[in-house]
């Protein structure tokens, strides 16, 4: 039987340039970045550094690596190292951002309500995405908030998309008066039927 | 286990939905019954008496609910030539390209990242034997690893029962396998030898960066189990240990794109795979 043979010489993996953090992403080779980015997950009190390089960082794979380590340091300066990001230019920042901010504690339960309430629609809108993670009780009650006292059309179309996936029943009094409110824009009384009838037939059958 | 309510369609789609943004799990219609009867398993299981309250169970991930519901789907079904068209793939398709971009001499570097009890790594032995008439040219490696030890042992020992052998035609287990008694198998010393079993915890980059580059990866049905940070921190672990233009194979109902955009998407005639770029990005 020909064998499946084992090498004697097993590959090398490439050894990280980065010997420091602060160095390496200031530097101007992107695999020293990538592996400044990575090892500063492993050292907390880089979590600023990481910010300031974050929306100067042109090489998407880079970026990634920058998210992952604030992400997994997930105190609070690392995860308010994100949140300028939600109001980036760039698309892909935010949805970055975003990405990253969706899997923090912190991001979701302590921050929401004031994310919720940033004078930028741009975050407000992101912002609800994120609501996802929480219960639907708690979902439902910060989203409705939110659409209480909503003027902006494209942060309310958010908050019905997540409500409809995840809001409960106490969210039908408040979508019925966004619909009120709203009732000279089609779209959205339209997505707050969608979003009325799915609330109210998960409950029929709960 | 009688047949539970079946899904309305915004039920189904809700679902899918979530399941798509938190593991990367991809199902369609045609797959309705299949993630219909997992459903149902689960709310018996867990005495959820509607789907509403189930899926709110899952969202939140009471008690790990999200493990269980994915144990579900995965469970037991490991066993050779699992998964045979990514091993088609590989043969037809991955091999060549990488031998195109290495130098002739190098090895070529397997790795099967959750190896389980051993029978993805030997069904890749046995297929590249079996299947690609180039096998005597190269020195190929084949690395298994797994973070349960326990397992480990199971794979070295390459001992299987007559499920894990179900795929395999009978003239390939009698060419590859002792037979024991009460319907066991061991498998050839000749085989075992040729696959290097490893603990490895896919989001510590620590043991992920010690076995090296890799031109093709095997990581199928692994990361659905893993919360956000961790699926992100293994999938860059994963993106350092595969060499330039490496692939890696997901299992059929995962993406990787949901996951991380280090990675490229390429579609061969028989799977869908996923690759490190081969030139770096600036």
């Amino acid at each position: 039987m020909p064998l499946v043979r084992k090498p004697l010489q097993p590959a090398r993996h490439p050894k990280s340039a980065a010997a420091e953090v602060l160095t390496g992403l200031g530097s101007a080779n992107p695999e020293e970045r990538w592996a400044a980015a990575r090892l500063a997950a492993e050292r907390p009190e880089s979590a600023a550094a990481l910010a300031v390089a974050l929306p100067r960082e042109t090489d998407p794979r880079v970026r990634e690596a920058m998210f992952t380590s604030l992400a997994r340091i997930g105190t609070r300066d690392s995860i308010a190292g994100m949140l300028p990001m939600l109001r980036s230019d760039d698309a892909a920042l935010r949805t970055g951002a975003l990405d990253a901010l969706r899997s923090s504690v912190i991001a979701t339960h302590e921050l929401l309500p004031q994310l919720l309430s940033d004078s930028d629609v741009d975050v407000r809108i992101l912002s609800c995405e994120l609501a996802r993670s929480l219960t639907s009780e708690e979902a439902s009650q910060s989203l409705c908030a939110l659409l209480a006292r909503e003027t902006e059309i494209n942060v309310c179309a958010a908050a019905i998309e997540v409500l409809a996936e995840v809001g409960t029943d106490a969210a039908l009094p408040v979508l019925a008066q966004c619909a009120q409110r709203f009732s000279q824009v089609p779209f959205l009384t339209f997505a707050i039927k969608l979003a009325t009838d799915r609330i109210t037939a998960a409950g029929s059958r709960a | 286990m009688p047949d539970g309510p079946t899904l309305t369609e915004d039920e189904f789609r809700r679902l899918c939905e979530y399941l798509y943004r938190r593991t990367g799990m991809v199902f369609t219609e045609a797959k309705r019954y299949y993630v219909e009867r997992r459903v149902w398993e689960r709310m018996a299981a867990t005495g959820s008496p509607s789907f509403t309250s189930y899926f709110n169970r899952l969202r939140i991930d009471t008690r790990d609910e999200i493990q269980q519901f994915v144990n579900a789907f995965t469970v037991n079904e490991t066993y050779f030539y699992r998964e045979d068209y990514q091993l088609r793939c590989l043969t037809n398709d991955l091999l060549t390209e990488r031998l195109g971009a290495k130098p002739a001499a190098d090895a070529i570097r397997i790795w099967s990242a959750a190896c389980s009890t051993g029978e993805e790594p030997y069904s890749i032995a046995i297929w590249l034997l079996e299947n690609w008439p180039r096998v005597d040219q190269y020195f190929i490696e084949i690395v298994a690893s797994d973070i349960d030890t326990r397992v480990l042992d199971l794979a070295r020992a390459g001992e299987f029962g007559k499920r894990a052998l179900m795929r395999l035609p009978p003239e390939l287990i009698g060419k590859y396998f002792d037979a024991l008694p009460e319907e066991q198998w061991r498998i050839a010393s000749s085989l075992r030898d040729s696959v290097s079993f490893t603990s490895v915890n896919l989001v510590e980059p620590d043991q992920t960066r010690r076995h090296g580059q890799f031109d093709i990866i095997f990581c199928r049905n692994v990361l659905i189990y893993f919360d956000d940070v961790s699926r992100r921190i293994a999938a860059e672990n994963l993106y350092e240990n595969l060499l330039p233009g490496g692939f890696i194979c997901l299992g059929h109902t995962e993406s990787m794109s949901r996951i991380s955009p280090l990675f490229e998407a390429r579609r061969f005639a028989d799977a869908i795979v996923y690759q490190r770029p081969g030139i770096t990005r600036s």
